[in-house]
């Protein structure tokens, strides 16, 4: 059992992505620290069950339980990567309420257990540009970034080269090119949709994407053994998880402590010295309460979950919720606003097909509202990501037939077909927002967290452009397109919820500095999704890793001056 | 385990242990895997629905160079995805979606309990009874039910959802997925570009194209 004693230099809350880059940067330079992870353990490699297991081995083959996930699940169930084998790396929906406002139709996709969702998650890693960074100043929308491109440059190239990022170079201001492993080939058809495209459109790029798994052994990490089942986790360590990269790095030093089953109620904060010095959890299995003091506290608990634990620990000298002399706590969450735009039956290609289950599908790099203004009704881009598949033998399913002959329809692959779907960037707006539910607690009795969000004009208008786009784009490919779709999914469905406690110049108008350091608080660091202060229309996890570098980075630098 | 004596005698005991143990029993599953909230004793399948469903999973996918459906298991398979809501089976069925869903065969919450509506359906198509009829009427009959199920229009149609997860079953059990299809869970390698003739089988294990479909 912990004692009330325990002291460190850094508390780091949270063990996704940004919490592993947080562990990892501080004890390599020397700092003791503590890790809390709200949920279960899973080690690599012994803790991932269901990763070898065949259909055949599964009780309902793979497909789940849909009587069970409707119940413990409705949300969770709505994520492509959740399965009847990787269920156990999402939450109970059940037993982790949270509340939206009545007009919000938002799905908050969680895996509450070590490595959060870098044990899930779709490992697209892309750099951000300054078409990016400088979006909110060209715009007005939100609030200019306090940093720019090349402040990052350095922390993305170090970010990749401890990660490992297949891609190919391109030479895209928008999508700058990374420090990358051998990319993974297109295929055929894809390798004809971008030359058809860019035959007609000279400034869109289909390359492939630019992905976290290995196309080759690096920091003692198996090569990817293209079986795209990652979300079971995987032994081999061939895509970047806390559990395959940033957690043994952190435990190699010496220096880390590592608690699970902690929920964070509450971060701690000395008015006189104006610091924050430690914080209390819960242990959910138990209930037990403990604390722990350290000299500074990287939140990385997850952008929601960051600043749900902002909101909940004011205190007297910050009653609206800590670091938040600026009100805008909770404000301006974005999620991309994305949907399938289109997909179309591709023939000429039925003499060729693939081996093998290639983990990354293929991208089209932004080209609207870079240095043409020419997106209509809205001033930001949008991207697809998508891919060429030969259909399985789930296409049954739509067909009719019974006996010999249609089973032996069922054997070959099926047609080629293309899908595109599009990322549209989310204005940052300050009715979307996070607060705590007034009377609403969970199991701990910490007050449930109320997400109030919409999609508004900007991203419609940019999805529609994209359903068009796509569909001349697809055609010109060569394709017959056959279905495709404007309005967004409910927020939350790209699974990139980011914003609530964001960057900016002015501590009148933001939570965090350019060092994602809290303005009102110099020894507490906010280095997940939460500081954001736009969404790009790139996945944003390797962004959040290379400003969790960089804020470690300063963290320790100021530590070392004595300033915190 | 099956112990068919509780099926032909057991009233009592199906009573005591409801429709949930029973159908485990039944099809031989730990009654873990078979807790559902709002399942009574008219989804424990009788022998004779047991024998049907296999029989019309190897009327829909029969034996070719490999085994067939009813011959790996599927029909039980299907019996416990139905009774667990897979592909949407467990959503109410309106009767002006779906008008097959005659109130007899729907359950409290409003779905359609998809093995007694089929058991009645291939029973009327057959002018009797479905399961003494031959494997070739078998395939007849539901050849007829397909064509209707699958002209346009009736996407609603109950027969679409059966036929589905006997695809379900059929490709996801061992000899489906890894003799009549190819499955390798551990590729090793991704090769973009390969001839495919007639004989090409595509793999089980293609987990964006058995996604995508």
């Amino acid at each position: 059992m912990m004692s009330e004693a325990m002291q460190f230099d850094a508390i780091v809350v949270g063990s996704g992505i940004s919490g592993g880059w947080a562990a990892k940067e501080l004890t390599e330079a020397g700092l003791k620290v503590l890790m809390l992870e709200r949920g279960q353990d899973i080690p690599h490699q012994t803790g991932y069950e269901t990763e070898m297991k065949t259909p055949w081995e599964m009780p309902f083959r793979g497909s789940g339980d849909a009587e069970r996930w409707a119940r413990d699940h409705p949300v969770q169930m709505l994520n492509r990567h959740f399965t009847e084998y990787t269920e156990n790396h999402f939450v109970n929906d059940r037993e982790n309420p949270y509340q939206t406002g009545a007009s919000t139709d938002f799905n908050w996709f969680r895996s509450y257990n070590l490595g959060g969702r870098s044990l899930t998650w779709g490992r697209q890693s892309y750099r951000w540009s300054d078409y990016d960074f400088g979006a909110n100043k060209r715009d007005g929308n939100g609030t200019d970034w306090p940093l720019r491109y090349a402040d990052l440059a350095p922390w993305y190239d170090k970010a990749e080269e401890f990660i490992g990022v297949s891609g190919a170079a391109e030479g895209l201001p928008q999508l700058p090119d990374g420090k990358f492993l051998p990319p993974w080939d297109l295929n055929p058809v894809e390798q004809a949709a971008r030359e058809r495209i860019r035959s007609r459109w000279s400034d869109r790029v289909l390359t492939i994407g630019r992905t976290a798994n290995l196309t080759r052994p690096i920091n003692g990490r198996g090569q990817c053994q293209a079986r795209s089942i990652c979300a079971r986790g995987c032994s081999y360590g061939a895509y970047f998880s806390t559990q395959s990269s940033t957690l043994p790095a952190a435990q190699a030093t010496g220096n880390l402590t590592l608690v699970t089953d902690a929920v964070v109620e509450r971060v701690d904060y000395d008015a006189a010295r104006g610091r924050v010095t430690g914080v209390r959890w819960v242990n959910r299995k138990d209930g037990t309460r403990t604390s722990a003091t350290a000299r500074m506290v990287f939140l990385n608990a997850g952008s929601f979950n960051s600043v749900h634990l902002m909101l909940n620990s004011a205190n007297e000298a910050m009653p609206n919720g800590l670091a938040n002399s600026s009100g805008v706590l909770g404000t301006h969450i974005m999620d991309h606003a994305s949907t399938l735009s289109a997909m179309a039956i591709m023939p000429g290609f039925e003499n060729v097909t693939t081996f093998g289950n290639r983990p990354t599908g293929v991208v089209i790099a932004r080209y609207r509202n870079m240095d043409d203004m020419d997106g209509v009704g809205h001033t930001r881009g949008y991207s697809y990501q998508g891919g060429a598949l030969q259909s399985g033998w789930t296409r049954g399913k739509r067909e009719a037939g019974v006996g010999t002959a249609y089973k032996e329809s069922l054997q070959p692959p099926g047609p080629w077909q293309v899908v595109l779907v599009a990322f549209a960037d989310c204005v940052p707006r300050a009715t979307n927002r996070l607060t705590l539910h007034p009377t609403q607690t969970d199991a701990h009795g910490i007050p449930q967290l109320k997400i109030d969000f919409a999609f508004g004009a900007e991203e419609l208008a940019a999805l529609a452009q994209a359903k068009e786009d796509a569909a001349q784009m697809l055609t010109q490919a060569g394709g017959h397109v056959v279905m495709g779709f404007d309005r967004p999914g409910a927020g939350g469905s790209a699974i990139h919820e980011m914003g609530g406690a964001r960057m900016g110049w002015d501590p009148a108008t933001s939570v965090l500095n350019r060092f994602s350091q809290a303005h009102d608080i110099p020894n507490l660091f906010v280095t997940d999704g939460a500081q954001m202060s736009s969404s790009a229309c790139q996945n944003p996890s390797l962004t959040y890793m290379a400003l969790t570098a960089r804020a470690a980075d300063h963290a320790v630098g100021l530590l070392k001056q004595g300033l915190i | 385990m099956t112990d068919t004596s509780t099926q032909k005698t057991g009233w009592d005991r199906r009573d005591f242990l409801g429709g949930a143990a029973l159908l485990a029993l039944a099809i031989g599953v730990p009654v873990a895997a078979v807790s559902l909230s709002d399942l009574d004793e008219k989804d424990a399948p009788s022998e004779r629905q047991r024998t049907m469903m296999t029989q019309v999973s190897q009327a829909v996918l029969p034996r070719t160079d490999t085994a067939g459906a009813g011959e790996v298991g599927t029909g039980d398979f299907v019996i416990l995805a139905l009774a667990h809501g897979l592909d949407g089976t467990r959503e109410p069925a309106g009767s002006a979606e779906m008008p097959w869903a005659f109130p007899e065969y729907r359950r409290r919450d409003g779905s359609l309990r998809y093995v007694s509506w089929l058991e009645h359906e291939l029973d009327r198509r057959a002018n009797g009874d479905f399961v003494r009829r031959s494997p070739r009427d078998h395939i007849r009959i539901l050849t007829e039910l397909d064509k209707e199920a699958f002209a346009e229009g009736n996407d609603t149609h109950p027969w679409r959802k059966v036929k589905g997860l006997i695809l379900t079953g059929y490709y996801t059990s061992q000899v489906g997925g890894s003799e009549e299809l190819r499955f390798e869970l551990v590729p090793g390698r991704y090769d973009s570009s390969l001839p495919m003739g007639p004989d090409t089988r595509s793999w089980s294990s293609d987990w964006t194209a058995v996604e995508f479909g």
